[in-house]
């Protein structure tokens, strides 16, 4: 479960993400959208423990992420736009790097299948730079689901992937809310979120325009309409606009 | 359209110029332009005629060996463009260029004066830094101006001649010509020219003891004899078949070379003849230059990203798997070991764990076989590995900076990341001053000269505490360089951008970087040197010498150790504060 309760990031001047409150619970996927510069990043990588926030409050799974981030961090995973990879080590060794970073003692019990469910098997003594874009992808998923992670937070999942590669990914995601985690997405691919995420939480200059389950959100800007698109809705939200 | 190429270099120019003038606003830019200017004055524009100079008297010119380095590299860089040449000519077009200029209705010909416009920018600015550089100490002749002329028109010669000899080859080949018959044709050329120098050195030269005497008669003062061969190697190539053999090169050459203004401005009309015919020959053998010039710009497209990725930009070819520096069990607690593997595991096998038994026999072996009179050297690669070890082992924070997003989001403290990410290159640098350090020991015990003082038993302390010594010691050295990566990071990452990222101030930069590193340095060795001198001192008066350096370099590591611990928790925190995209956005 992720809980934001006012949350706040500046950098120097600039406002990049304002009192924003949302919560997500297990199961659940949230999408986040909203126009270039409206602080998803900022948000995912502030609730992620990545960056501190100027104020507000976040749990993970019960816990305070400001007070006790180490602990917090342990049930997370933080997925980046782009795979961050070591030009050195293997596939294996980066698992066996992770499995020491994050005391995963059971680590070859839970390696080799999730190899061979990410179909890296094969490729366990390449380095990244053998592998392709999708294969990478797929080693920095392998990374963070290693220690078993409650909660998720994919920045960008689907960017550079294959049709193929992006079914996958969506199944992945889908399966892993199915089994009860709690995963929050940003996306600008609009139609794919749709079929992802069963809540939308849409955001325009670091400020929250609208929260809930996509019926919800759609209901609140459709306007009587029926079957609108989440694109069409994201017009409709923000205006069309970056600014 | 040579208006519109001529209208974006023009506005990149000034819009480079804008930008780098608008980061002044940063007082760290301030700062570094400020150090960069007064590192230039100080090395460089001092010398310039009315300041300090150094002696231009007679005497050994260095410069003479150097232009005589250039001018041989020279040669072989023009004989190369004829007998080895790129296998496709290629301009050095940008993606940008080359996504924007290739598809527009330009001829080939305008793109290459297009690409000749651009270069002239370098070489413009390569012209004044040599000419800089080429005014200490040099007894040339002329003045500054025409030294810039004169290096302007050598540099445009040799680019617009390497040019036109990879147009010219691509041209014979596309034409049918094979690859051995070209070789032989231009090889033919470079023996005859070769020969009818040797030629014309045998039957028409002076000769080389005579006159050499005589010149020395008239000329005192060249006490190596450097001045006096230069002279009679000018002498010989002004004469016979010589001379006109070498006749491009001396008027290409004159300009630069004129005593003054007069012979300067005789000389320049020729060098401008030669430099017109260039290009001439350039543009009216203009072949296809497209397909290269993408491979080109795809291949350093890909260098700057490695760069900015904080990946090896020199590497040749794609990295191989390697075998991990020592087993790693997944579960056992201290995770800082996962990053001393993972740091050792990215660099050469022979800097890692299983070299250091094979290195020990080496040094052990090499220390008994050699003079004993030999034992300064194992104390100049100590310093060697003290000075600059830091700076070139960069197994941690500063390699991982690209990746601080993923390291934050491990569930570790900052200080227990910062601490994994310094254990590799400690373990490295201790490890080579060790084998110094053994050396030393070895070599010391075998000199017969030893003085009363340097027993067995305090050479054997001295071994067992400096070894103790030196892991804080290399710890605490990296932890500055990494500090100043965490807290002024652009600065760190300024290294990675290779176009527009550079300049003085950034060179500046790095200046204030090195000095203050070694202030901190010195800050946080002098209170541990001062603890461990009084207990010494003490334990000398009570004791003897060897228990001295026990005493003294317990307290030292102690105090060290005190200093280390404070300093890695406090940029541990500031690790966990650190946020690179917020430097960025300034």
């Amino acid at each position: 479960m992720i809980e934001v309760e006012g949350l706040t990031k500046r950098y120097g001047d600039f406002t990049a993400v304002s009192q924003l409150s949302f919560t997500v619970r297990p199961g659940e996927v949230l999408g986040l959208v909203g126009p270039n510069g409206a602080g998803k990043t900022s948000t995912l990588r502030s609730v992620a423990g990545i960056i501190p926030p100027n104020g507000g409050s976040i749990r993970i799974a019960g816990i305070d992420l400001v007070a006790d981030p180490v602990e917090a961090k342990r049930r997370l995973a933080f997925f980046p736009d782009e795979p961050r990879l070591f030009e050195y080590l293997t596939v294996s060794q980066h698992l066996a790097f992770v499995a020491r970073i994050y005391g995963v003692t059971d680590h070859d019990e839970l390696a080799a299948p999730l190899l061979e469910e990410l179909e890296l098997a094969n490729k366990a003594d390449a380095l990244p730079g053998e592998l392709s874009r999708g294969m990478k992808q797929k080693l920095a998923i392998a990374c963070g689901l290693l220690h078993s992670p409650a909660v998720m937070f994919f920045d960008e999942p689907l960017t550079g992937l294959d049709p193929l590669g992006i079914r996958r990914m969506k199944d992945s995601i889908l399966r892993r809310a199915r089994e009860g985690c709690t995963i929050v997405l940003s996306s600008h691919l609009l139609h794919l979120l749709e079929e992802v995420c069963s809540h939308v939480l849409i955001l325009k200059q670091g400020t929250k325009i609208a929260d809930g389950t996509i019926a919800e959100v759609s209901a609140q800007f459709a306007n009587g309409e029926t079957d609108v698109s989440l694109e069409e809705i994201f017009m409709r939200a923000t205006g069309g606009s970056e600014s | 359209m040579i208006r519109a190429l001529l209208y974006l270099r023009g506005y990149s120019l000034l819009n480079l110029l804008r930008t780098r003038a608008q980061r002044l606003r940063q007082p760290k830019y301030l700062l570094g332009l400020g150090a960069g200017i007064l590192y230039f004055w100080f090395f460089f524009f001092r010398h310039l005629p009315g300041g300090a100079g150094l002696d231009r008297g007679s005497g050994v010119d260095p410069l003479q060996f150097i232009f005589a380095a250039f001018a041989v590299l020279g040669l072989i860089r023009i004989g190369s463009a004829w007998l080895a040449p790129t296998p496709r000519p290629s301009l050095d077009f940008s993606e940008a260029e080359i996504a924007f200029l290739f598809p527009a209705p330009a001829t080939r010909r305008q793109l290459v004066h297009f690409k000749l416009v651009g270069t002239q920018i370098t070489i413009l600015l390569s012209a004044l830094i040599l000419t800089v550089l080429t005014q200490r100490g040099a007894a040339l002749g002329g003045n500054a101006v025409t030294h810039a002329i004169g290096w302007w028109l050598m540099l445009s010669l040799a680019h617009l001649h390497n040019l036109g000899a990879a147009f010219t080859v691509a041209r014979l080949v596309e034409g049918g010509m094979s690859r051995a018959r070209r070789q032989l044709i231009v090889g033919g050329v470079i023996f005859a020219v070769i020969a009818g120098i040797a030629w014309g050195a045998w039957t028409s030269a002076p000769d080389a003891t005579a006159w050499m005497s005589a010149w020395q008669e008239q000329n005192t003062g060249d006490r190596l004899g450097t001045a006096v061969l230069a002279a009679y190697v000018r002498e010989v190539s002004g004469t016979g078949i010589i001379g006109w053999l070498l006749l491009p090169f001396r008027v290409a050459l004159a300009p630069f070379f004129a005593p003054d203004v007069a012979a300067f401005l005789r000389a320049l009309g020729p060098a401008l003849l030669l430099l017109a015919a260039h290009y001439f020959w350039v543009m009216r053998n203009a072949v296809s230059f497209e397909e290269a010039s993408i491979a080109a710009a795809e291949k350093r497209a890909l260098l700057v990203a490695k760069l900015q990725a904080g990946q090896r930009p020199l590497s040749t070819g794609a990295p191989k798997p390697r075998k991990p520096p020592f087993p790693l069990r997944p579960g056992g607690g201290w995770p800082e070991i996962a990053f001393l593997w993972k740091n050792l595991l990215s660099t050469h096998p022979w800097l890692g764990p299983r070299a250091l038994g094979p290195a020990t026999l080496v040094t052990l072996a090499l220390a008994s076989l050699v003079s004993p009179r030999l034992w300064f050297i194992p104390i100049i690669a100590a310093v060697y590995f003290v000075l600059l070890g830091p700076q070139l082992a960069r197994q941690d924070l500063r390699t991982d900076l690209v990746n601080a997003d993923l390291l934050k989001s491990y569930p570790l403290p900052g200080w227990r990341i910062v601490l994994g990410q310094l254990l590799a290159p400690t373990a490295i640098l201790s490890g080579l001053l060790w084998l110094a350090l053994l050396a030393l020991f070895v070599t010391s015990g075998r000199t017969n000269s030893a003085p009363a003082w340097l027993t067995v038993e305090f050479r054997l302390s001295g071994l067992v505490c400096l070894a103790l010594l030196i892991p804080p010691v290399c710890l605490l050295q990296l932890l500055v360089p990494n500090a100043g990566a965490v807290l002024f990071p652009s600065w760190a990452m300024a290294g990675r951008q290779t176009r527009g990222g550079g300049g003085i101030e950034v060179m500046g930069q790095r200046l204030i970087f090195v000095a203050g590193q070694m202030l901190v340095l010195l800050a946080a060795v002098l209170p541990a040197g001062g603890f461990a001198v009084l207990a010494g001192f003490a334990a000398s008066l009570a004791y003897s010498p060897a228990a001295a350096f026990l005493t003294g370099s317990a307290m030292f590591l102690l105090a060290l150790a005190a200093e280390i611990a404070a300093g890695i928790y406090w940029l541990g925190h500031r690790f966990e504060q650190f946020d690179l995209s917020a430097e960025s956005v300034k």
